[in-house]
């Protein structure tokens, strides 16, 4: 309160419950929007993006288990099957010579990438579940 | 009533810096696969996609050159880089004029030679070109992979005085006066890159970018007042639970990992990493890793392989003595040890 004021001593009561009533009201409402508000984005959860030269070709929830194949290259002579289970990304198969996307383990946080250098292609985990997410790897 | 406006007003005031984590700025990535032989990542925080690539054309440019300059590995038409040093040896007459690019890097090894006692030394291509010849042919046929034999690595060795590296800063030439020698920058070059892009971007005022050649970070300001995270990766690349053994908040500095896991192959069914000791002539056995924390990206990158071929005691010495760099080896049972500035950079996710 800033400064004296004059206020009905004998109704005051009785407007200050149903005030506080309402007050509550709408803070229950409040609350509960911004908790469908959060749990509706977060339910979004992590996204599997794929890019292929630096382009991105496909996004699969990281939630929903599947399997794709990646097929590259001039001439479609480059493959690798990314697998999504139980929440983690991973290269499961690859014809590229060095086979290092087979060998990265699996991603399922948020900055989290697989990469193959040789077809040119990236899968990363996107999203903002995991706080806080990961900037990059050294 | 007008009391319950003022209080709703006042709870969305508080309410929206709190659903309003988002900067003014977007996050985004774009990758490369064309430079030193690796991938090379740029994170940025821009205005619009637009900004963020016009940025980014501009990094792509530099770390086109400088790769196309250090590289020993192509030629390209009209230029003269490392690899045409290397293959100009017929002794006298034999100057290579080249950029100034190239000089300052050559300068630099230089100084990095001496700052770790001649464990980096780029003066040893003919003893690693012995086993990048054997790991290659040990990755494409795993059942015929050999070791590169003891005598050809001591015959190649005798090859490797860096002060037969011969610079001639007012002509801008350099010669190599031995015909057997040859360069190889792999421990320093990339660092020694993203450094100069960094600085470049630095110089032009641009901010909010992280740089990443073939794990080579480098930040290069923050966007607002939130650090980077960057984490360590596990080099005991089995364990699928734990990616990451350290988290780390950049706003201006580099890290560097040199580990057991990044360049490999099996003989017999033990593994052999790319890590090549001056002394012994094979890899390194100390560590599973060393990550090293600088504010010069190519020196953290001269010093994280430096590191690893040292104990640890001599390590820790070296680090505590020089300015600027902090230091964390993983032994070989995954203890994490660390030195005195280190922690300073560390947080809990």
């Amino acid at each position: 309160m800033i400064g004296a004021r004059n206020v009905k001593p004998s109704t005051d009561g009785k407007r200050k419950t149903r005030n506080d009533m309402i007050l509550a009201a709408v803070l229950l409402l409040v609350a509960a929007a911004s908790f469908l508000l959060w749990h509706f984005s977060r339910a979004e959860g992590e996204s599997v993006t794929v890019k292929v030269g630096g382009t991105e070709t496909a996004v699969y929830p990281l939630s929903e288990d599947r399997e794709v194949e990646i097929i590259g290259g001039e001439d479609n002579e480059y493959r690798n099957v990314v697998v999504i289970r139980d929440g983690k990304v991973s290269v499961s198969e690859a014809n590229c010579p060095d086979g290092i996307c087979v060998k990265t383990r699996s991603a399922s946080r948020a900055g989290e990438s697989i990469v193959c250098l040789p077809h040119k292609l990236v899968i990363e985990v996107t999203g903002e579940k995991s706080e806080p997410g990961l900037d990059m790897t050294a | 009533m007008k009391k319950v406006f003022s209080v709703l007003l006042a709870l969305c005031l508080l309410l929206v810096p709190l659903s309003g984590c988002k900067q003014a700025g977007e996050k985004y990535n774009a990758y490369y696969f064309e430079y030193f032989d690796t991938v090379s990542i740029v994170t940025g925080y821009a205005e619009s996609k637009e900004a963020f690539d016009a940025v980014c054309a501009e990094i792509e440019a530099e770390l086109k050159e400088y790769h196309r300059l250090y590289t020993i590995y192509n030629g390209f038409e009209g230029v003269n880089n490392l690899k045409t040093v290397n293959a100009v040896t017929d002794g006298a007459h034999s100057e290579v004029q080249v950029d100034r690019k190239v000089i300052d890097l050559l300068l630099f090894a230089k100084e990095m030679y001496r700052e770790t006692d001649g464990l980096v030394n780029v003066a040893m291509g003919s003893v690693l070109k012995l086993w990048h010849v054997y790991r290659n042919e040990g990755i494409d046929d795993p059942a015929a992979a050999q070791l590169p034999p003891m005598e050809k690595l001591k015959d190649a060795a005798k090859h490797t005085d860096i002060d037969k590296v011969i610079i001639d800063e007012e002509n801008g030439t350099v010669f190599l006066a031995d015909p057997k020698m040859s360069l190889d920058v792999g421990a320093i070059a990339k660092g020694y890159a993203v450094e100069q892009i960094a600085r470049h971007l630095e110089e032009k005022g641009i901010t909010g970018y992280l740089l990443n050649v073939g794990g080579n970070v480098r930040a290069v300001g923050t966007f607002g007042e939130k650090p980077w995270n960057v984490g360590i990766e596990n080099p005991d690349k089995e364990n699928e639970d734990v990616p990451h053994i350290e988290f780390l908040h950049l706003t201006n500095e580099a890290v560097i990992t040199s580990g057991v896991y990044q360049r490999y192959y099996y003989v017999d069914g033990e593994k052999y990493h790319h890590i090549i000791d001056p002394e012994t002539l094979m890899p390194g056995s100390n560590f599973m890793s060393v990550s090293v924390l600088a504010e010069d990206s190519g020196v953290g990158d001269a010093f994280s392989t430096a590191l690893f071929l040292m104990n640890y005691e001599d390590g820790l010495k070296l680090i505590e003595e020089t300015e600027n760099v902090e230091a964390m080896w993983v032994m070989p049972d995954g203890e994490q040890r660390y030195s005195s500035g280190f922690k300073a950079y560390t947080y809990v996710p």
